[in-house]
């Protein structure tokens, strides 16, 4: 489902977690019966409440090693993706324009529109006001062109 | 603009001859057609009107039975489970209550959750006493709910049912 973990930027226990996701997302690909999933799923989380009171790091790295490699042998040909996520049938079916692009309308078509973009000017303002506020005027040298 | 009206005078007397010909080979076409397949169509027309009487002898069958029920609404006769089934397109957006509602029930569906404890603002670990990879679980099933994915990024801090109502009104573009 998700993309694999990297080994270095994540704590021990969000690179479990993510494992067992993926793990039951696997599961969830091969057992489309929910009743045979759900025991699939009950035992999956029992191996990994087997090793739950490892203390030792050196071993802990290597189970999680293992289950990394036991996932990857055991991953889904084809598996489900929500509709909306990369992969899914729906990625990208809908495309939203980014909110900048209305800056760059010609201005004949903002005329169009009179009072929202002078409402949106009023709100950019505002918006300007508050980051300085909160972080402080940008230096000098970092003005943008 | 002469030659022109020349032109269409010699097709007009060739159509003239042509016509009657034409006539009758399409006559013939249809003729042999029927003849080829008088057989087919003797087996199948009355087949077809047998079909449709039987099928709507079935439905007529059924409404009937849904209407002995007394209920008002098709809704009313299905459990539960089969009306989350019914598909709804182009559905309008949920407001703010509803997914607050959806995201307090999932959360109370979750058999390690005690329901009264539950509150919107309570913290899954340090509240109700779920460790990650229930939380894990609990997120799952949120994006079962709700039918997009939640990155792990992001579903870490997730950590009340607050902060998944919040997230889902965002994902979803829903302001109250």
């Amino acid at each position: 489902m998700s993309v694999g973990t990297s080994l270095y930027l994540f704590s021990h226990t969000q690179k479990v977690c993510r494992l067992y996701k993926r793990a039951l997302r696997n599961l969830e690909s091969w057992y489309d019966r929910r009743e045979v999933f759900r025991y699939e799923a009950v035992l999956l989380r029992q191996r990994f409440e087997e090793n739950r009171d490892v203390k030792d790091m050196r071993i802990a790295k290597q189970l999680l090693e293992k289950g990394e490699q036991e996932l990857f042998e055991k991953q889904h040909y084809q598996p489900k993706k929500f509709p909306k996520s990369p992969g899914g049938t729906a990625y990208e079916r809908e495309v939203l324009p980014p909110d900048w692009v209305l800056d760059y309308w010609h201005p004949l078509e903002k005329a169009q529109y009179p009072e929202y973009f002078a409402r949106r000017e009023l709100r950019k303002k505002e918006f300007i006001e508050m980051w300085e506020k909160k972080y402080g005027k940008p230096p000098k040298e970092e003005a943008h062109h | 603009m002469f030659r022109n009206s020349g032109i269409c005078l010699v097709a007009e007397e060739l159509w003239d001859l042509l016509l009657p010909k034409k006539m009758a080979a399409i006559a013939n076409c249809v003729r042999h057609a029927l003849v080829r397949n008088a057989c087919l169509l003797r087996v199948m027309l009355p087949r077809t009107a047998v079909v449709g009487i039987q099928q709507n002898h079935i439905h007529t069958k059924t409404w009937n039975q849904f209407y002995a029920l007394h209920k008002p609404s098709l809704i009313q006769c299905l459990t539960w489970r089969q009306a989350g089934q019914i598909r709804h397109f182009a559905e309008a957006k949920p407001s703010m209550d509803q997914i607050r509602d959806r995201v307090l029930s999932v959360c109370r569906a979750y058999d390690k959750v005690t329901a009264d404890k539950l509150t919107i603002e309570s913290h899954f670990m340090n509240d109700l006493g779920l460790d990650s990879l229930d939380h894990v679980e609990v997120i799952m099933a949120m994006e079962d709910e709700f039918g997009f994915e939640i990155p792990d990024t992001d579903a870490e801090k997730l950590v009340r049912p607050a902060d998944i109502v919040r997230y889902v009104a965002d994902k979803e573009d829903v302001y109250d």
